[in-house]
């Protein structure tokens, strides 16, 4: 499960421009209500927060509980007033926490 | 054994002039592909997926061997009135661990609440009113094809899925029914259930988590396996050199006597290639199967059939899609022929066409990418019939069949579906 | 015959399904109780009006492993009036909490999609609070498909 978030977001937007992100990051999202085939709970691992910065002020986040789906994705918009770059952090339970950034060009 | 099986391939292969080794590195010419074939593709014995329901089902046909009890002539006589109990015949029509219940093909009033039953077959509902005798039903129930031996509903008594008593409850509570069913929503009316529509892009790897074998695929490609050579050393141009390939499969090879689909192809090319231990239903294979089914994508689907033995696969594989199997007693045209644009309780059964283009798939209720073999195996378990190993011949040629049932449909590899 | 490596073996195994696919197969669910006590945490005593509120969720899912949930509240998002958190709870999963979006006016939008999981048919609620401490709440329900073969 050490595979990269995956992003889409534009490159380029107007000023004032309301723009469309979609993240989604692997994992299995383990809920801790599962047992395995030796009949053992398998412990609760999600991703339990996601935020997104655009330079450094925060645009959006949320608090994930285990009824999200497996491989998390979030899709939301963000109102871009200058070029700068997104932030975004993903949150495991064990306390890694996986980040990714993105430039947009804003005229 | 395995060591003397490889040299005879190669020493096979070689004679008939397919390919030469060289310096380390393999050339061989366009015709036929270096493949493996003293081996099985998949692991011996056969072991179910993990997860998946245990229960042994050898005592009914699978598309291997037909050893199904066959059906009575005629209706049982029953010697005394029926003494069922109406309350547990309600309980038993709706009990989904007996084969799914009456209610995936049934509308049966008030039973299970109404909640999204099926119509394979007709409403139940009034049946009550029907003047139906109780010795009637019971056949019907205990194995219906007294009466209509075309027909697709399972021998439910005959194959022990239920006993007499329960049959009894279950035509007591079928003679109280009397009124049309009042459905919760337009939804559980499977008449007025609207058709599902696919709107996901399954090529878009935020939305087909299947398309991440993508990747996988590429850095496999190039890796150097245990004969020092990777699928790139003589397919340095994967996108040209695959660019139709899996529209073309399966295909009858003559080497092994049997259609290969893509997966079993990967295994034994890889095995006599590279060295590359990638057996069916392994996630290696999958990726690879998934990449070269991509590469091809866009391209119509359209089958070899020039051979006569290509042609007696297609017609042995038409055969299996109409063999009766398993404790259900269904057969695939039964439930993607005859019943096709019909729901089994929640679930749209779709016709033949459109169920191969879009293999390896994504499912999105397992999590997981399934190539066509084991969609075969899944329905099989769940219509209680022992699965074969995914490199059964008899797989190829229902394999080869349902392509040629696609012909002409274009490829959209990684498919994303429940 | 040549036997399989254990690797490959356990790989074919892998391949199969986990039991339970939505994540907690066979789990007492939660309810409306449940689910109201989370929306009476989220308010702190103050009442959630109807309205302003749209849930984008499939009639019938095909399945609860992964279904679209869409939230939208009609909001100006502006610095001095927007939308701050959306609470969106479950009545029928083995938990009430599915997920709560923070926004602020730089979101542009007071909008978010996710794929959530569903344990069964059931009412999705959803909880929006704006930054000047107004709620809103609506609700939407969403059939989880029956498979036909059963178990």
């Amino acid at each position: 499960m050490a595979e990269k978030p995956r992003l889409k977001l534009p490159k380029e937007a107007k000023k004032g421009a309301v723009i469309e992100i979609k993240t989604l990051i692997p994992h299995a999202m383990q809920t801790g209500l599962v047992k395995d085939k030796d009949g053992k709970a398998i412990p609760r691992k999600i991703i339990n927060k996601f935020t997104a910065e655009f330079n450094g002020k925060p645009v959006f986040s949320a608090n994930i509980e285990p009824a999200v789906a497996a491989n998390p994705y979030l899709q939301f918009t963000a109102k871009v007033e200058e070029s700068g770059t997104f932030k975004f952090s993903w949150t495991d339970d064990d306390g890694t926490v996986t980040t990714a950034e993105e430039q947009i060009t804003v005229s | 054994m395995f060591r003397s099986a490889m040299l005879f391939t190669a020493a096979v292969v070689a004679a008939a002039g397919v390919f030469v080794r060289l310096g380390g590195s393999v050339a061989h010419a366009q015709t036929k592909a270096p493949l493996e074939w003293g081996e099985d593709a998949a692991v011996r014995p056969w072991k179910r997926y993990q997860g998946w329901p245990v229960r042994g089902e050898s005592k009914f046909s699978t598309l291997a061997k037909l050893v199904s009890p066959p059906p009575a002539k005629e209706p049982r006589k029953l010697g005394a009135p029926l003494a069922g109990n109406a309350e547990n015949g309600a309980m038993l029509v709706a009990d989904r661990n007996r084969g799914g219940s009456c209610l995936a093909c049934h509308v049966v009033g008030p039973a299970g609440g109404a909640d999204l039953p099926g119509n394979v077959g007709p409403d139940l509902s009034e049946i009550g009113s029907a003047s139906r005798e109780d010795e009637y039903l019971f056949n019907y129930i205990f194995d219906a094809r007294v009466y209509n031996p075309e027909t697709v509903m399972p021998p439910w008594g005959a194959h022990g899925t239920f006993n007499d008593q329960e049959i009894a409850d279950m035509v007591a509570f079928l003679q109280t029914l009397k009124t049309p069913a009042v459905f919760k929503t337009e939804l559980d009316d499977p008449e007025k259930r609207p058709a599902p529509v696919e709107r996901r892009e399954n090529l878009d790897p935020i939305e087909n988590p299947g398309m991440w074998a993508i990747d996988k695929a590429q850095d496999l490609f190039t890796q150097k396996m245990a004969s020092g050579s990777s699928c790139s050393s003589c397919h340095a141009d994967a996108q040209a050199a695959f660019k139709t390939w899996a529209a073309g499969m399966p295909k009858w090879e003559p080497r092994l006597n049997k259609v290969l689909g893509v997966e079993e192809f990967v295994t034994r090319h890889a095995r006599t290639t590279t060295g590359a231990d990638w057996p069916m239903e392994t996630d290696n294979n999958r990726v690879m199967s998934v990449y070269l089914h991509f590469l091809a994508n866009g391209t119509p689907i359209a089958i070899d059939t020039s051979s006569t033995e290509a042609k007696a696969a297609i017609e042995r594989g038409k055969e299996l899609a109409s063999r009766k199997i398993g404790e259900l007693n269904f057969a695939c045209t039964d439930c993607h022929g005859k019943s096709a644009d019909h729901w089994i309780r929640g679930q749209w059964l779709g016709p033949p066409k459109g169920q191969y283009d879009h293999f390896p798939t994504w499912r999105t209720s397992l999590q997981a990418i399934w190539d066509i073999r084991q969609r075969f195996q899944w329905c099989q378990v769940n219509i209680r019939a022992d699965e074969l190993p995914p490199d059964a011949k008899e797989y190829g040629d229902l394999e080869i069949y349902l392509a040629s049932q696609s012909d002409g449909q274009k490829l959209s590899v990684p498919g994303i579906r429940h | 015959m040549r036997r399989l490596s254990r690797r490959a073996a356990l790989a074919a195994g892998a391949g199969g399904v986990a039991l339970s696919v939505v994540g907690w197969h066979g789990k007492a669910r939660a309810g409306v109780k449940e689910a109201a006590d989370e929306v009476a945490k989220f308010v702190g005593g103050a009442t959630a009006e109807k309205g302003k509120i749209s849930i984008e969720l499939p009639e019938i899912a095909e399945n609860g492993s992964t279904v679209p949930l869409t939230v939208t509240v009609d909001a100006p998002m502006t610095a001095e009036n927007y939308v701050s958190d959306v609470l969106v709870v479950s009545e029928g999963n083995p938990n009430p909490g599915v997920i709560t979006f923070h926004f602020t006016p730089m979101s542009g939008k007071a909008e978010a999609q996710t794929r959530i999981r569903l344990a069964a048919t059931q009412n999705i609620v959803v909880v929006a609070k704006t930054n000047g401490g107004q709620f809103y709440t609506a609700q939407k329900q969403v059939k989880v498909t029956i498979g036909g073969c059963g178990g």
